[in-house]
């Protein structure tokens, strides 16, 4: 994945809990959403985004 | 006593007892060979997905540069840019095929911009990847391993020596390279590549990537420094591509392949060819796409639980690799309708789900609990995608 704007944690209305991370990009409209899973491959490269020195977003649970 | 060659006539021959190409179809009889006496190549044997290039659910026009990185192409097929290479490809299904072979589609890489000095580093590949658990019958890293074989068919304006590499990552990367010549100009080449048991090596039986298979279109010194890794080795940048040319040395040229398997033995059979519906299916277990097109317009009836988001589950076509990122083109392209209002939605979120149904999400404000909330796709731009690629 390349230009990430902001990776920023979603929580489930329903669990509370953080549900997967929502990928924006500078170049596009497109968003992803990626679950929690190492087998992911966005999941690891969001990883690897971090590594970098870039930092998710936690806003937080509740709507 | 009669004889074939010094064998009696009584005794069976074997494939040994044959001089290669020595008995023409014309001297057998109508109908004297029967079923027992022949070995059909078994089916599904080709462990590349999509080989012959005719699912494209991604698109029909790929931009591949570094500002892009590495993407998916043609179904199964990945653009991969190693380091920071300058050049520009546009990558894109071709109906340029070889002739009498069979097949509809290729992959075509066009040069958009050159880069004919190449940094240590860069280097440019197409590559697939298979799923490990697809790849217990190989018998890696056991005496009993089997031997491979790769085909495919190959055209380029550009001449010269090219290299693909097979690679273990389950095993550190262990990896084999071969060169391939493109001998002439313009002409499609059918190309048969003996690839060694290896005895010493390991694949995971598991849904990670077991065996990636990569065909280099460029590469920088890092990876052309040392000597063609020609039997199973530890990896090794400098044994990786030696002799590779550089394809995107100008913008002239471009790089087609169909008709890609890898099976097991000695030698390379027919391509095999799948339906439609049956390679697309080996395709959505990576990749589906919904879109305003050709898939239908409306993603399933929500549910709607709050008043700022609907639950719905989206059946796939086949279980899907692992749990896949949900994309989307952008909210905008999609119209919520509920409750007598329309309106495009915040976003639309993955929740949970594996295998068959993918749960997700539509949030809006202005809903109703307990409601019902129907999404439909409404720009033809609208593309709803969940990937579960390697």
């Amino acid at each position: 994945m390349e230009n990430i704007d902001t990776v920023t944690v979603d929580y489930s209305p329903i669990t509370g809990q953080p549900n997967c991370y929502v990928v924006r990009f500078t170049d596009s409209e497109k968003v992803l959403s990626v679950p929690l899973d190492e087998e992911n491959r966005h999941y690891q490269e969001i990883l690897e985004w971090v590594a970098e020195g870039n930092t998710i977003t936690d806003n937080g649970g509740g709507e | 006593m009669s004889y074939i060659g010094n064998k009696p006539t009584a005794v069976p021959l074997t494939s040994a007892d044959l001089e290669d190409n020595i008995i023409s179809t014309a001297k057998i009889q109508d109908n004297a060979v029967t079923a027992a006496k022949y070995v059909e190549a078994p089916s599904f044997r080709n462990l590349i997905i999509n080989g012959d290039m005719s699912i494209a659910q991604r698109g029909t026009s790929f931009t591949c540069s570094n500002s892009t990185g590495s993407k998916y192409t043609l179904d199964r097929f990945q653009y991969i840019d190693v380091d920071t290479p300058d050049s520009v490809y546009t990558i894109t299904p071709s109906t340029d095929v070889p002739t009498g072979q069979g097949f509809a589609k290729s992959l075509k890489v066009d040069v958009a911009t050159a880069d004919a000095s190449l940094d240590a580093n860069d280097g440019t590949q197409i590559q697939q990847s298979i799923e490990a658990q697809n790849l217990q019958h190989l018998k890696i890293g056991t005496s009993s391993a089997e031997s491979l074989t790769l085909s495919f068919w190959v055209k380029s304006n550009k001449t010269g020596t090219y290299v693909v590499r097979l690679l273990q990552p389950d095993s550190s990367s262990r990896m084999v390279s071969f060169a391939y010549t493109i001998s002439s100009a313009s002409t499609w080449e059918k190309k048969t590549i003996s690839i060694p048991a290896d005895t010493s090596g390991n694949i995971n039986n598991d849904n990670g990537s077991g065996l990636n298979i990569t065909w280099w279109l460029s590469a920088g010194s890092s990876y052309t420094s040392g000597s063609l890794a020609s039997t199973w080795q530890a990896y090794s940048n400098g044994d990786s591509a030696v002799g590779q040319v550089n394809l995107a040395d100008n913008t002239a040229n471009e790089w087609y392949i169909t008709g890609v398997q890898l099976e097991v033995g000695t030698s390379a059979s027919d391509f095999e060819f799948l339906p439609y519906d049956v390679n697309y299916q080996r395709c959505a277990r990576y990749f589906y796409r919904q879109d305003y097109n050709t898939n239908g317009s409306s993603l399933p009836v929500t549910h709607n639980y709050g008043t700022g988001n609907s639950y719905g589950v989206i059946f796939t076509p086949v279980m899907m690799r692992a749990r896949p990122t949900l994309a989307y083109s952008s909210a905008s392209h999609f119209l919520m309708l509920y409750g007598g209002s329309q309106g495009a939605p915040n976003q639309l979120v993955r929740e949970g789900g594996n295998g068959f149904a993918q749960e997700f999400r539509v949030d809006r404000t202005g809903l109703t609990a307990g409601q019902s909330a129907w999404t439909r796709l409404d720009n033809a731009s609208a593309t709803f995608d969940l990937d579960s690629e390697l």
